[in-house]
């Protein structure tokens, strides 16, 4: 078995890093051929033709693209992103600003579709047509077809202007910021490492809307498919026999149905949570969450392709990982394909 | 009845949850401005370098320059006590005031700071080089007298008047230049660290900026004039304006900009906001290429100018945006000539196509930023020419795709909006009005009118001769005789509408007065605790 898992993974390691190189290709030859303008975003508008040039130059927007493309090459092959227009700094440090608040967001939702969003699947399928059944598809219809931007303004209404629930947009309130310092960069961690429990909850209220009106969302999809799966299963023989047996319905989904299904959840849940990490752009926009799917909007709208490429490639790797998870966890779990290894 | 007692426990708990509900957030404190605004085209706060509006209204609270204007335009000493104008130039006075770090301004940061400007060499340098100083000249032409006394002499381009109005624009700020010399690196003037951090002697310090989310400026406490008001100015990057709008009602921002026309019209008339129209004495205009078979013809640049429903578009979509006017040189300005006659006429418009020798009407493409209010002006334009028989192909896009078809001259109609530099009809006229070279080799794309291919050798020198004239008087009946050249010619660079920033504030906001060229201070607002 082992022998033959060191080569597979040796094969879909190869595999992930020719979809990477493909990728990274195809983000810069479309970077390079948009018609935008990153030197006129930073010199300006009114500057004169050589204060434009000399800016162009250290870009190196002036080298033939190959060689753009060449000198890029090296500087990844030597983990450097090159440097972000907007921001001035190196691409690799904005993004290690970015990626945290997104994959905060992104974790705290999928938890939270994950724990209501199966259990609904489960249930739904085992009182198919019910009530609650029914209640089941309209939510994840409802939450599959409306969009996340709806949600959000409507939610931010209701719960943050009318309410007073929740905190509003960003991540904290604005008289907290720079109170905790950045250790993990994710922000309800940091300040309870640093037993700063007031901004941990005042965290925590500015995180909640975003991360449930995201969950909500995945949470449609995850429900579908638990459903579907389940009822797939419910149909096999092995359930009837079970419960000729006498095993309750709930001993039927934990002890039989629960493991039968869990590849393919595993499979619904890591793509889901891709999805997410990639950063919920419009989400981030609403909320004015400072994460990587905002970064990259407003690094796509100047023309910085530095940015643009290197977070498309980071995107391009979570999703490739997460495939690769999938993929190991469909081994670990499946006894067929742990009989096939053998 | 079961079904209904259990509705009505739930509706119970929900209500009571609502009523108990803990304060958690709480509205901002009173010693703290917040500002709601988009942050995404700030891309520097190096005065030297950045020239872009927000930019620049943070700039000018973090560095004082030698002078200021006033909102309505007055020159006012700044780090300059006083200053005496003769043939050959200006000296000031400077007066006593320290940088934040402490050290003194000397005449030697200004005469650093000037020269830092023209070798660097960014956006910001336009502001002087067009008025004769550049890099080479600029040592020669800025020297220190003494410890507290700097020489400005002239180029030989420019009055003492516009020189002094250019000096209070913040790309003449005066940086500490002890402070800024610590950290250079590759020759770069200091300017990689300049972006993010601030070295000034203004009211305000940077404590951090954060690219598109947020900028935090704290009180200089030795600020020359005394403290600021405020311990604490927050600019919030908010790029959805429905999202402002609730922000600004919860509290949780005291002013909100950028808002669009109909998030800003539910806050009129209501109660603890007030709304303040910043005039920037700059325009919406429809920038026509003079390079097109059609647009080259002054006949066919005067059908379009009657095909379009200026004061339509003024009532159902610039309001608070905008007013009519076709003439660059906003209505209240000393020395601004009427409107011209130029309204929706659809059988005039047609006639002059006629005469044109284009009866069965053209096509053309519309370029536009998808921003409010353009992209809805852009509609509107073509719902009125297609009156005409001017079929309107309107191409959306982002802000650096559509300036750089605009550079490159790779446009038919195009709509860019000014700013005006200075409170006077060459501050706001200059750009529409002077174009020395229109040659494609000239390549000059930070020119206005060159970018329309528009060649207008007497008005530019009229400009010119404007702009050199010392006696008022002389120089105010050049201003009219520029704006009638101007409006003579057809012009392919067509004003539509004075431009407007309007914003909204909380009632508890006293002091703020916005800035027609965002130089707005913050130092004298204040909060009050009560609305």
């Amino acid at each position: 078995m082992k022998e033959l898992s060191v080569a597979e993974f040796g094969r879909r390691l190869a595999h992930l890093l020719v979809s990477l190189f493909i990728l990274l290709c195809v983000t810069f030859v479309i970077g390079r051929i948009l018609p935008t303008d990153p030197v006129g975003a930073i010199v300006g508008e009114l500057a004169d033709p050589a204060a434009y040039a000399a800016m162009r130059a250290r870009l190196g927007l002036d080298l033939p693209i190959y060689q753009q493309f060449f000198l890029y090459l090296n500087g990844l092959a030597h983990g450097d992103f090159g440097t972000a227009v907007l921001t001035g700094n190196p691409v690799s440090s904005d993004l290690a600003q970015a990626f945290p608040a997104t994959f905060e967001l992104a974790t705290l939702a999928v938890i939270i579709s994950t724990f209501v969003g199966v259990p609904l699947g489960l249930v739904a399928a085992l009182f198919r047509d019910s009530f609650i059944d029914k209640t089941a598809r309209v939510l994840a219809l409802v939450g599959h077809s409306i969009p996340v931007f709806w949600f959000g303004i409507v939610g931010l209404v209701i719960f943050y202007a009318g309410l007073n629930w929740v905190g509003g947009p960003g991540r904290i309130d604005v008289f907290y910021e720079g109170l905790v310092t950045p250790q993990t960069g994710l922000l309800l961690v940091d300040s309870l490492l640093q037993g700063e429990t007031e901004i941990f909850w005042n965290a925590l209220g500015h995180i909640i809307l975003p991360a449930i009106i995201l969950a909500y969302a995945a949470m449609a999809y995850i429900t579908r498919m638990t459903r579907s799966f389940t009822l797939e299963q419910l149909s096999q023989d092995y359930v009837i026999a079970a419960r000729a047996k006498g095993v309750s319905p709930l001993g039927t989904i934990w002890h039989h149905v629960l493991p039968n299904i869990a590849v393919q959840l595993i499979t619904i849940l890591a793509i889901s949570y891709g999805g997410l990490l990639e950063g919920a752009v419009v989400t981030e926009i609403v909320f004015s969450w400072p994460g990587i799917g905002q970064y990259m909007t407003n690094a796509l709208m100047i023309g910085d392709m530095n940015a643009v490429v290197a977070g498309t490639i980071i995107v391009g790797f979570i999703f490739m990982l997460l495939n690769f998870f999938a993929d190991v966890a469909y081994a670990v779990f499946d006894p067929r394909m742990r009989e096939a290894a053998r | 009845m079961k079904h209904f007692s259990k509705g009505l426990f739930v509706g119970a708990v929900i209500g009571a949850l609502t009523i108990s509900a803990p304060q958690l957030y709480a509205a901002t404190p009173k010693d703290q401005l917040v500002i709601g605004t988009s942050l995404a085209q700030v891309l520097s706060l190096d005065p030297h370098q950045a020239t872009e509006g927000k930019a620049v209204e943070i700039m000018s609270n973090l560095y004082d320059r030698l002078v200021n204007s006033t909102p309505d335009g007055k020159i006012v000493p700044q780090l300059a006590e006083s200053w005496k104008v003769d043939d050959k130039g200006i000296t000031f006075t400077l007066r006593q005031a320290n940088f934040a770090t402490g050290n003194p301004v000397t005449s030697k940061d200004v005469v650093y700071s000037l020269g830092r400007l023209l070798k660097l060499d960014q956006a910001a340098a336009a502001n002087l080089k067009r008025i004769g100083y550049d890099k080479d000249n600029i040592d020669k032409l800025v020297t220190a007298v003494d410890d507290k006394t700097v020489r400005v002499d002239f180029s030989g381009q420019v009055t003492a008047e516009m020189l002094l109005y250019r000096l209070t624009t913040s790309t003449t700020s005066v940086v500490d230049s002890i402070e800024v010399q610590k950290h250079v690196a590759d020759n770069d003037w200091g300017n990689a660290w300049m972006r993010t951090h601030s070295a000034g002697s203004g009211p305000f310090t940077l404590n951090r900026w954060s690219p598109n989310e947020l900028v935090i400026l704290d009180a200089n406490k030795d600020y020359v004039a005394g403290a600021p008001k405020m311990k604490r100015v927050i600019v919030r990057h908010v790029p959805e304006s429905q999202v402002e709008r609730l922000m600004l009602e919860r509290g949780d921002i005291d002013i909100a900009s950028a808002l669009t026309a109909s998030d800003l019209a539910t806050f009129k008339d209501k109660q603890g906001f007030t709304i303040q129209r910043i005039p920037t004495g700059g325009f919406y205009v429809l920038s026509m290429n003079a390079g097109n078979q059609y647009l080259s013809n002054p006949k066919v640049r005067e059908a379009i100018a009657y095909g379009i429903d200026y004061k339509g578009i003024e009532k159902t979509i610039m309001g608070p945006y905008g007013r009519a006017r076709n003439v660059p040189v906003p209505e209240n300005f000393e020395y601004a000539i009427a409107n011209p006659d130029w309204h929706l006429d659809v059988e005039k418009s047609k006639q002059l196509l006629a005469e044109a020798g284009f009866k069965d009407g053209f096509s053309l493409t519309l370029k536009t930023i998808a921003q409010t209010p353009r992209i809805d002006l852009a509609t509107a334009i073509q719902a009125s020419l297609a009156q005409v028989g001017i079929k309107i192909d309107i191409q959306q896009g982002n802000g650096s795709e559509i300036i750089a078809a605009h550079r490159a001259r790779d446009f038919d109609l195009l709509i860019p909006q000014t700013s005006a530099y200075m409170p006077n009809v060459l501050g706001s006229m200059e750009q529409f009005s002077s174009n020395p070279d229109n040659s494609k080799e000239a390549n000059n794309a930070g020119n206005f009118v060159w970018r329309s291919a528009w060649d207008i050798p007497e008005l530019t020198a009229l400009t010119a001769k404007a702009s050199m004239e010392p006696d008022p008087k002389k120089r105010g009946e050049l201003y009219v005789q520029m704006q009638k050249m101007f409006v003579e010619q057809k012009p392919a660079v067509l004003p539509m509408f004075e431009r407007f920033e309007p914003i909204v504030l909380s009632s508890k906001v006293q002091g703020y007065i916005g800035h027609p060229t965002q130089l707005t201070r913050l130092e004298n607002v204040t909060k009050s605790e009560t609305q």
